[in-house]
């Protein structure tokens, strides 16, 4: 559980990645989630993939994604499985384009959530206009996921102590064991909230809409560079996925996989 | 006018049958740290949700009786001003240290009373100086110590310069040194700045040698308040004896010593060594 959650939890880093703006960085992850759902071949896919594990190396956090995606192999190898089992034709080619493109997508929003603070986020997301308590509220959502999967993992462990079995029995025993986890799980996030919400009051928060932040976010050369870049790429990207260029290289890509 | 004054103060949470609080008085200054002892439920965090303004305004129930914070009628403040005059820190760091860095963190409360960056700049420079905290500055609360992470705790609360700072089991997450480190500096505060400090504290052998003052509550009500040497014999039933003044007791009642019992093993092991003539 927490494993997979470990994708997108950020650690802080100085890399040039993380020192850049979270709106640049924002426009990387557009960029390639849009090139990963455009995209529709093996070949290219790769080449995404290959630009975000570079990123990641840079980012110096290609370890945490690569543990990450241990925790993520069942989800693939079930949309490998279930695609290659179930496909007309070219039933390799699109079973390994599907699972590629899932992988792509996961990456692209870790080399996001990676290498920027959610603070950082909401800083920038307050600067474009949103109210303050939205901004706060995002803040906590992402801040409190890993304390979710803790108090996740010790009622569970808490349940195991007293001889309760998750994942045993058949699909009416599971579900009545999921809610021996889930009542106390809620109370234990209600009380969670309720403290974090008096913390919060006796830090003044609440008291105005807009306020002036701590930290300047300014667009550096850099900022300017990286969203100019994503933009380019984007364009190019859209521009050559219609041609007839395009398809004749995935013809050509299916004509090596054959029959298969 | 005293900073915080209480007088007959019933609270009953909505829901509840029981009342929390029944007939509280407690009049504090500004200097005092007043150690708030007292069995499991008989109402400490409760009171000190009335000094920031959390009862009546953020729990709902029936309210009765005066309380005046810092000249400001509690009932009729909202808490995002009484949290300017009150800093009230909690027993677990994690639910109360919000943001990525040490510094944000500091920056969060000055930022909701909209102050312009500049001054915001200034006063989290001058926090992590007086806490120590300047190399630990771009560092997430997360990643450090139970202790480092109660200071940080601590300094963000103080970054509002409230002139009352009310604790609520500070150290109950702390090994004893920490704790120990934690308090002092507290006590520092209260000396140095001024400060009225309300905690509330379980372990008294770590507590008591801070307090000026010792206030014992049950059931709802305070019975005892005071000298911590006299209150600590008073209300030994609900607090029990720390281990030094039980050995006090013992020597006392074989007459080999006398007065009031010390506070800190040091200042047991300085009136013993006192009694039998060492010199140093
Ligand atoms: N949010 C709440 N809603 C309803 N009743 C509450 C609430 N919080 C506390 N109480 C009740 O009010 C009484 C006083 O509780 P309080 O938490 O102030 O005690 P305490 O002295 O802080 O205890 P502890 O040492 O266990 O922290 C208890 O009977 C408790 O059950
Ligand atoms: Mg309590």
């Amino acid at each position: 559980m927490s494993s997979v959650l470990d994708v997108f939890r950020f650690r802080r880093k100085n890399t040039p990645l993380h020192r850049l703006d979270p709106r640049a960085k924002f426009a990387i992850l557009v960029l390639f989630s849009a090139a990963s759902l455009i995209l529709n071949d093996l070949a290219s896919l790769l080449l995404v993939l290959v630009a975000e594990v570079a990123l990641l190396a840079v980012a110096r956090s290609a370890g945490e994604w690569l543990r990450s995606l241990k925790g993520l192999s069942m989800l693939v190898a079930m949309i490998l499985a279930l695609n290659y089992l179930t496909l007309p034709s070219n039933r390799l080619f699109t079973a390994l384009t599907l699972a590629l493109r899932f992988i792509c997508l996961t990456t692209a929003f870790s080399v996001f959530f990676l290498t920027t603070a959610a603070d950082e986020l909401a800083t920038a997301l307050e600067a474009s206009g949103l109210p303050r308590e939205y901004s706060i509220m995002f803040t906590m959502s992402l801040r409190f996921v890993p304390s979710l999967a803790r108090d996740l993992q010790t009622i569970s462990d808490a349940l195991r102590c007293r001889g309760l079995e998750l994942e045993k029995g058949g699909l009416r025993t599971r579900i009545r064991n999921y809610t021996y986890l889930l009542v106390p799980l809620i109370v234990y996030e209600l009380r969670r909230s309720l403290m974090i919400a008096e913390a919060l009051e006796a830090r003044g928060f609440g008291a105005l809409k807009r306020v002036e932040p701590y930290v300047e976010l300014r667009l550096g050369r850099a900022d300017y560079a990286a969203i100019a870049t994503s933009c380019a790429l984007l364009a190019l990207t859209v521009a050559l996925r219609f041609t007839s260029l395009y398809e004749a290289f995935v013809r050509l890509q299916l004509s090596i996989f054959g029959e298969l | 006018m005293a900073l915080v004054e209480l007088i007959d103060v019933h609270f009953r949470y909505a829901g509840s049958e029981e009342y929390a609080l029944r007939g509280v008085s407690l009049e504090a200054e500004e200097g005092e740290f007043v150690l708030l002892v007292g069995p499991s439920g008989c109402g400490k965090s409760t009171l000190l949700r009335v000094l920031n303004g959390l009862i009546p305004h953020f729990y709902e129930g029936d309210f009765r009786g005066v309380a005046r914070v810092a000249g400001l009628d509690v009932p009729k403040t909202p808490p995002h001003v009484l949290a300017r005059h009150v800093g009230m820190v909690f027993q677990d760091p994690e639910n109360q240290l919000f943001l990525s860095s040490v510094e944000r963190e500091i920056a969060f409360g000055l930022e909701n009373m909209g102050l312009p960056r500049s001054e915001i700049r200034r006063r989290v420079r001058e926090v992590l100086e007086l806490f120590g905290l300047e190399e630990l500055k771009d560092r997430a609360p997360y990643e450090l110590s139970g202790g480092q992470q109660q200071k940080v705790a601590i300094a963000s609360v103080m970054a509002l310069e409230p002139r009352v700072l009310a604790m609520d089991e500070p150290t109950a997450n702390l090994d004893p040194i920490s704790a120990l480190e934690i308090l002092s500096l507290v006590s520092r505060l209260t000396r140095e700045k001024g400060v009225l400090a309300i905690v509330v504290e379980h372990r008294l052998e770590l507590a008591l040698r801070f307090a000026t003052r010792m206030v014992v509550m049950d059931g709802g009500r305070i019975v005892a308040s005071g000298d911590p040497r006299r209150v600590v014999l008073e209300a030994s039933r609900l607090v029990g004896f720390p281990p030094v003044v039980v050995a006090h007791q013992l020597l006392r009642n074989r007459g080999l010593i006398g007065g009031a019992p010390p506070l800190t093993p040091e200042a047991l092991s300085e009136e013993i060594l006192g009694v039998i003539g060492w010199r140093r």
